[in-house]
């Protein structure tokens, strides 16, 4: 549904993105990660047709978005950073105003609007000047307008930005329920929103993709597979000892002490062919025929966090800046 | 079409959602009328609206950058310019349309004017031929005025800078194309007198209709909508 072609992205003699290819089928909900300034912004307007490539070309459901520009913002619903919003007019008339642009008019605006409306849960707040409303309530107008006609691609940039927790939350189910059979990319800086509301991963970091896949899979690929987070008492160290070896698990940082007479470690499997394998069972059988209590025996998935920590402080290539 | 038509119609409903639209429309009534009460009204005087269509020109100079410094200046302050200009719109169907929506405040700025020839068709006999020309008058220079401040507007978001800009533009043509063609001489002068906006303008007051003179005010608007594209465009590709 979208193609990046080696699309690069200069403003003057700086290199915002730099050689970068990209599939996203249709139907896929894919979040575009990546620090302040790694040029995903400017990949997703490019994508919108705002700017265009230095070089390379990218395609919307098969229209090229300089070439065939129109074509192509036909097809997409987007919104923008911050959401930014005309705060003199009346939620129903900008829904009416940006429905006219997309070629909505008479019976179809009305049916479109009051669809948004109840999709976004606006209906309070139809009547209200947009300036008056909350920044949760001006979100979903953002939304509300990007849904209006039905796009089939959805690109939201910094969606929760600026909104306080309960806030986010309600945005980010909403996101979920409205990307439904809908191919979206969400752009963002936080792991949190990406995390709850996406498929697929792209992380961006001095102007390239430097990581693509699902969540799970792009955090295995990075930590090595899980871990297993352990508290026995001190006194049966030794026999701890035994039981990680019989488990085929090794220490992967030094033990440490609680403080009140148990000790805690993070075990690791000591085989590469291991990794996909949960060995908590092995484990807990291993420390039970040495008589061994563990008051605490769980699995600890690799983070996303150390993940993108990993990417984005990866230098940038030589040259990344002129 | 139909976008051009929305852009338009959001342009003159913000106008009158926001303080500025009113201040500026009252500004202008008051100042119009007070105007004629004195110069067009004055008992023994002759039956015509020259002395509204002299200070309105004026007037415009004022209340044109007033208008017109919204137009994109707003929308590049808000970051409204982001979700127009990812709609399926070319850059002319924006412009045409904030254009057409600047001149709609203009035509409903002007029409309360109308009570003016009504009292003087009521006090006197005025001829219908130079009202009518000079109403048309003053919508041309009006319409090339905010197509200069509308130019403005494109390349700031301070609307201070984006009402300053097209005013001192004005002033200067204003000055340039009066006092200056006076004094520069052959054969300089009769090249700022082409260009001049208040010889136009009293031949519309007069009653003439110059095709030359519509031809003028039609192309310099023209041109402006031209690079005021032309400007988004450039916007575009930074």
């Amino acid at each position: 549904m979208i193609e990046l072609r080696s699309v690069t992205k200069c403003f003057g003699s700086t290199v915002a993105v730099r050689d970068v290819s990209l599939d996203v089928p249709a139907g896929s909900v894919v979040g575009v990660l990546g620090p302040n300034g790694a040029g995903k912004t400017t990949t997703i307007r490019m994508v919108c047709g705002l700017i265009p490539p230095t070089s390379g070309r990218i395609r919307v459901a098969g229209h090229d978005t300089v070439a065939e520009g129109r074509a192509a913002r036909h097809l997409i619903g987007y919104l923008p950073e911050a959401s930014p919003l005309p705060a003199e007019m009346r939620v129903d008339s900008y829904l009416r105003y940006r429905g006219a642009l997309f070629g909505l008019h008479g019976s179809r605006a009305r049916a479109a609007i009051d669809r948004v409306i109840d999709r976004c849960d606006l209906g309070a707040a139809r009547r209200r000047r947009i300036g008056t409303l909350s920044k949760g309530y001006r979100q979903r107008v953002g939304l509300a307008a990007a849904l209006l006609h039905e796009p089939r691609v959805l690109i939201l940039d910094e969606p929760t930005s600026g909104l306080d927790p309960a806030q986010i939350a309600e945005t980010r189910s909403l996101i979920r329920d409205l990307a439904g059979d809908r191919t979206a990319l969400i752009v963002s800086h936080l792991l949190p929103e990406v995390r709850a509301t996406c498929d697929r991963l792209v992380v961006f970091a001095h102007g390239e993709i430097r990581a693509d896949g699902a969540p799970g899979e792009l955090a295995r690929t990075v930590a090595g597979g899980h871990r297993i987070v352990t508290e026995t008492r001190a006194a049966d160290e030794p026999m701890v000892a035994e039981a990680i070896d019989a488990a085929q698990l090794a220490d992967l940082s030094a033990p440490e002490s609680t403080g009140d007479g148990w000790v805690r470690r993070t075990l690791g499997a000591s085989g590469s062919d291991q990794e996909q394998i949960d060995a908590r069972e092995a484990l807990a059988r291993a420390l039970a025929a040495r008589r061994v209590i563990a008051r605490e025996l769980r699995r600890d998935e690799p983070s996303l966090e150390s993940l993108y920590l990993g990417i984005v402080d990866r230098p940038a290539v030589e040259g990344d800046r002129a | 079409m139909r976008a051009i038509g929305a852009i338009a119609w959001r342009e003159l409903a913000s106008s009158y959602r926001t303080a500025t639209g009113w201040v500026v429309l009252a500004l202008y009534l008051a100042l119009s009328g007070f105007y004629v009460g004195f110069a067009v009204l004055e008992p023994g005087g002759p039956a015509s609206l020259r002395p509204f269509f002299a200070v309105s020109q004026w007037l415009l100079l004022f209340v044109a950058p007033a208008v017109s410094m919204r137009l994109f200046s707003e929308e590049l302050r808000t970051g409204t310019l982001e979700p127009l200009r990812a709609a399926p719109v070319g850059e002319w169907a924006i412009v045409i349309g904030k254009l057409t929506g600047a001149v709609a405040f203009l035509l409903t700025m002007l029409a309360p004017t109308l009570i003016f020839p009504l009292i003087l068709a009521w006090l006197a006999d005025p001829e219908p031929g130079p009202i009518v020309s000079g109403y048309l008058g003053l919508v041309l220079v009006g319409t090339a005025y905010l197509s200069v401040g509308m130019l403005w507007s494109v390349t700031t978001a301070s609307q201070v800078l984006s009402y300053l800009g097209p005013f001192f533009v004005f002033v200067g043509l204003w000055i340039a194309t009066g006092t200056g063609a006076s004094l520069a001489g052959p054969p300089l002068d009769e090249a700022l007198y082409a260009l001049s906006f208040q010889l136009r303008i009293r031949d519309f007051a007069r009653g003439v209709i110059d095709l030359g003179h519509i031809t003028f005010f039609l192309a310099f608007t023209t041109w402006f909508a031209v690079l005021t594209v032309v400007a988004l465009e450039v916007r575009r590709w930074r």
